[in-house]
């Protein structure tokens, strides 16, 4: 997939499952504070994620993935 | 390894009357296979029949059990667990007295401590309930 289509289908995705305006979701904007994930919506996005790209992401690195560029990197590298 | 009766008490922390689980068939890391014979003397049964409540429960300390086994085969008590949200829940049916429900647990995804499990109870091959359940571990302090 190209990082072009795994950016807008992340977008997109993600804005359904947490309805959200994909508007509001920038490279730079914060995950968490976009999508307004508390402690266990975070999980339905990690198990969407998962569905969706076939990627697991670990207790790690989703410390690290702050903000939506970090996501899209993520999963560039492994998707 | 299949646990029955007393043995089910290394695995989940409840005790009679409210334990909802009377055998772990099996459990992997991923996914486990349990069961419970509704009896007359059941709390949860009301004019013959096993109520929502009791089968929320059953699926709830199904997915404690499937975790108690990781624990138990680690020599740890088992974790009191917390649900922190149930959905996509159907309940097709109210089981009657002497039947016997068979759950699978499957484990979706673990983040923090948070477990996502979906399950399905059936009696028999005919499904029951199924729900997605996020349950939260609490570790000991």
């Amino acid at each position: 997939m190209e990082k072009n289509e795994l950016i807008a289908k992340v977008n997109s995705v993600l804005a359904e499952e947490f309805e959200v305006e994909e508007s509001i979701i920038t490279p730079d904007a914060n995950i968490k504070q976009t999508l307004q994930l508390d402690s266990l919506s975070l999980v339905d996005m990690v198990a969407l994620i998962e569905s969706e790209f076939g990627v697991k992401i670990q207790p790690a690195d989703l410390a690290k993935i702050q903000t939506f560029q970090a996501l899209y990197d993520y999963l560039a590298e492994r998707a | 390894m299949m646990y029955r009766a007393e043995q089910l008490y290394q695995l989940i922390p409840q005790r009679p009357p409210i334990v909802m689980v009377d055998v772990v068939w099996s459990a992997t890391e991923t996914e486990a296979e349990t069961g419970l014979t509704v009896t007359a003397d059941n709390i949860f049964v009301r004019n013959g029949h096993f109520r929502e409540p009791g089968l929320i429960e059953h699926i709830a300390q199904s997915a404690a059990a499937f975790a108690g086994c990781g624990t138990f085969l680690r020599g740890e008590e088992p974790k009191l667990g917390f649900i922190g949200e149930i959905k996509d829940c159907v309940l097709n049916m109210l089981p009657e007295v002497g039947t016997q429900l068979r759950t699978h647990i499957q484990l979706v995804t673990e983040v923090n401590g948070i477990r996502l499990i979906s399950a399905e109870t059936r009696i028999e091959g005919e499904m029951v309930a199924s729900c997605i359940m996020k349950i939260f571990l609490k570790d000991d302090e």
